[in-house]
């Protein structure tokens, strides 16, 4: 292994982690707009919240194992994968912290 | 009581995480054959701390939350939950998800000493520092919520 080369587990689970961190958002916006998928992940594990985290952990790690056996470290070299995770965090938080800005409304009315 | 105890165990194991991430830090960044040991040691250690935090914290939000949201959204900081609460508790899934892949990263990637490596560990450990920072500040809003909620 070069050092331009990723030792296979690195790389498959630093790709799945970038898919999961993604995929957060995804879940979000797909519960919180559809009353169906709210009320499915809610009756799936009793509260949507556990279902949803559940649904990352299990993807992180089944993605993470998937793409470990495809040899993904000739194509990825840690100073790519350490941007693609940063972006990734950026994008997730930046769509998380922007679909609930609308109820910071209240914020301006504050009363002391 | 147990309330009170769950709340104070998931900021304590979280703050540990913290702490433990900084220090993870400061090693990677005068990573050498000497500390290798202790960096996967303090990788695992955010690892479990921060999942310690999760399981903990997500009982408390399921089990006993619901009192003081109402509370909170009866109150004149109704966005206490409406907004830190609602981003917290999905950002930390960002936390959770960096920290199971830290210790994989730091067991697994080789050398520290090349700085590809190296990098890739210190911007994960900062992102874990960071948003675990984020949590503290968004938990201590909520808990704000909770008190002039109760009009104190």
């Amino acid at each position: 292994m070069t050092n331009s080369q990723m030792e296979k587990y690195s790389a498959g689970f630093g790709l799945s982690l970038i898919v999961t961190i993604l995929l957060n958002p995804i879940v979000l916006l797909c519960k919180e707009l559809n009353a169906n998928v709210m009320s499915a992940l809610k009756s799936a594990l009793g509260h949507h919240w556990t279902t949803h985290g559940v649904i990352l952990i299990v993807v992180f790690f089944v993605l993470g194992f998937v793409f470990s056996g495809m040899k993904l470290g000739t194509k990825l070299d840690s100073e790519k994968l350490m941007k693609y995770i940063i972006w990734a965090v950026i994008i997730s938080g930046i769509i998380i912290a922007g679909f609930f800005l609308p109820n910071l409304k209240a914020a301006s009315a504050i009363k002391y | 009581m147990l309330n009170q105890g769950f709340m104070m165990s998931h900021v304590l194991f979280g703050i540990l995480g913290i702490l433990f991430a900084v220090a993870l830090f400061v090693d990677v960044v005068n990573a050498s054959e000497k500390n290798s040991g202790r960096i996967k040691k303090l990788s695992l250690a955010v690892c479990v701390l921060i999942v310690l935090a999760y399981l903990i914290g997500g009982y408390w939000y399921v089990v006993y939350y619901g009192g003081d949201r109402d509370i909170i959204k009866a109150g004149k900081w109704p966005w206490a939950h409406n907004y830190f609460m609602e981003v917290k508790e999905h950002v930390f899934f960002l936390l959770l998800i960096l920290s199971l892949y830290l210790p994989i990263a730091a067991h697994r990637i080789g050398s520290l000493t090349d700085k590809k490596n190296r990098n890739l560990i210190l911007a994960i450990s900062a992102l874990i520092i960071l948003i675990g920072l984020f949590m503290d500040g968004a938990g201590g809003i909520i808990s704000r919520g909770v008190t002039i909620g109760l009009g104190r």
